[in-house]
């Protein structure tokens, strides 16, 4: 098994020898190629990597929403084909509904399965109050910032109480201080809830920081390159960024990532020189 | 310069403004015009009545039961042209935006047929329909339902992606992402498709019961005109137009409801 220094008998994610392989115009890309991890209960793993390696490919088939592809995801035991009622999915864009109340945003799993209108409002309520968003109930989305918004749709998620969160770059739109601030609140749930939680990111420093574990994958065809165990003391908050542990970790990585993502650089400029600068 | 002293009038207190002297200097004057027109005796006689006959053949039109009958004809026909025209819309416009399939084969007719005035078709329903309202609201209907399904289907692709892989993510049926995410998330195409095939329902529906009706504004109008009965005709035009500036203010104030914060 890849996924080396993982006790595979508890995991409660195993995402098995995935491949994706997208047909193009240019011929056929492979998107993933062979990768497997395991998640404990508990744990916070998160994939990281250059831009072009497919790792939101990979969310997307963890989470069920893509199924041309090899390999098997299974949630504690159970082969998922479709999103599964364990998974519960963070989106990088935008993704409140603007026609809802932050408190209706927020019970719409709940919902969707028939739970009743009291206690629907009452779980609903609670996990605004995680998210420290208690007060905004019946504010719209529009009403509210970016990194409110985005606040929204992790309660949201948290709502359906799910297994194992999965989150694509959930602060990618956000500036550097919202980022590191909402960093500190998902830590602090996640450590509150015991929240099993897969990341994935390309943000270094914020996978550090939150992390049991890192993933680092390789530019096109996405593999796994390596598997590095984050040992920095818990609780964390984002004052571990000061840290000289912290620091060698963020090096160690970076070193991997460069090579990748330098890699990804030269092939999009051959690309763009060979398409008369018109591709974008 | 007139900004200015609109500006400080008003923050001096509620006075006539110029511009809305302006209008109502307008409309005197079209008024006196007119009024003396109608006493001129340059035009053939009773073309352009007088203001007081027009203003009493308006009384005794608003006093009579049989206008009030075929104003509900008409209200009727329109309320069910739209009815059926603009769920039809909604429905095939969700279907085209939904399909690729569907909109490569059948959106180039309807884009197509959209523009035609519907009017040309009224032979026809007359003769599947009939005199009476039913060819009404069939016209109506056909007129409705163009615009409300385009402007759905345009609705259908500008549905922001993410959202519905959110539906997804959370496994929704497929009821629940039409009621829940699809329907809610084109509330703004949704009503302007209704706005726009309510004004061409009014259009369709009132120009069918001038061709060829025996009931209705329409048919009551075109009545008085072969009748030579002038001042009853442009009585009933007054009340038209008013009742068409309401029905345009209803819709406008559904959309404008809906756009105060859930952007």
């Amino acid at each position: 098994m890849p996924a080396a220094g993982s006790p595979s008998d508890d995991a409660i994610l195993v995402v098995d020898d995935i491949v994706v392989r997208y047909e193009t115009a240019e011929g056929p890309i492979t998107a993933v190629d062979d990768v497997s991890f395991k998640v404990r209960p508990g744990e916070f793993l998160s994939v990281i990597g250059p831009s072009g390696c497919g790792k939101s490919t990979l969310f997307n088939v963890i989470g069920g929403l893509l199924s041309h592809h090899q390999g098997v995801v299974s949630v504690a035991g159970e082969t998922i084909s479709g999103p599964h009622q364990s998974i519960g999915m963070v989106f990088q864009e935008e993704s409140t509904f603007p026609w809802r109340t932050v408190i209706d945003n927020v019970a719409f799993p709940l919902e969707l399965v028939g739970m009743a209108r009291a206690k629907r409002a009452e779980r609903a309520h609670y996990f605004i109050a995680l998210v420290g968003l208690a007060g905004f109930e019946n504010r719209y989305p529009g009403e509210l910032s970016g990194g409110m918004r985005q606040r929204v749709s992790l309660a949201r998620t948290l709502a359906s109480e799910p297994k194992i969160l999965l989150m694509d770059e959930p602060f990618a739109a956000l500036d550097e201080q919202t980022r590191l601030l909402l960093g500190d609140k998902v830590l602090q749930i996640q450590q509150q809830l015991k929240q099993t939680t897969l990341l994935i990111t390309h943000n270094i420093t914020e996978a550090v920081q939150m992390s049991d574990r890192i993933l680092v994958m390789t530019y096109r065809p996405g593999k796994t390159k390596r598997i590095v165990d984050i040992d920095l003391p818990r609780p964390r908050t984002s004052e571990v960024v000061s840290s000289v542990a912290f620091g060698r970790y963020v090096a160690e990585i970076w070193s991997d990532l460069r090579e990748e993502a330098s890699r990804g650089m030269q092939d999009e400029e051959s690309y763009v020189l060979h398409h008369d600068g018109t591709a974008s | 310069m007139a900004e200015t002293g609109r500006l400080t009038r008003a923050a001096a207190g509620p006075a006539l403004s110029p511009v809305t002297l302006l209008r109502a200097a307008i409309i005197l004057s079209a008024l006196a015009v007119w009024e003396l027109l109608s006493h001129s005796g340059w035009l053939y006689r009773d073309v352009v009545p007088s203001l007081l006959s027009i203003l009493r053949a308006l009384i005794a039109l608003l006093t009579s039961p049989s206008y009030y009958f075929n104003l509900g004809v008409t209200a009727a026909e329109i309320a069910t042209a739209l009815a059926i025209g603009g769920l039809s819309g909604v429905a095939v416009g969700i279907l085209l935006g939904a399909n690729r399939f569907l909109s490569k084969a059948f959106e180039s007719y309807i884009y197509y047929l959209g523009p035609t005035p519907k009017i040309i078709f009224f032979p026809v329903m007359i003769m599947w329909f009939g005199v009476g309202p039913e060819s009404k609201v069939a016209l109506g209907t056909l007129s409705c339902f163009f615009p409300v399904a385009l402007s759905v289907a345009a609705g259908m692709r500008g549905i922001d992606k993410v959202l519905i892989r959110v539906g997804e993510s959370f496994r929704a049926g497929p009821w629940q992402m039409v009621v829940k995410i699809y329907l809610p998330a084109m509330r703004h195409p949704i009503i302007n498709g209704i706005r726009l095939g309510l004004g061409v329902a009014l259009i369709g529906t009132l120009l069918a019961e001038t061709k060829l009706s025996n009931k209705g504004i329409g048919f009551l109008i075109i009545n008085a005109y072969s009748t030579f009965d002038m001042p009853r005709m442009y009585a009933l035009l007054i009340v038209l137009f008013v009742l068409a500036i309401g029905a345009n203010a209803l819709v406008g104030r559904l959309g404008g409801l809906d756009s105060i914060k859930r952007i």
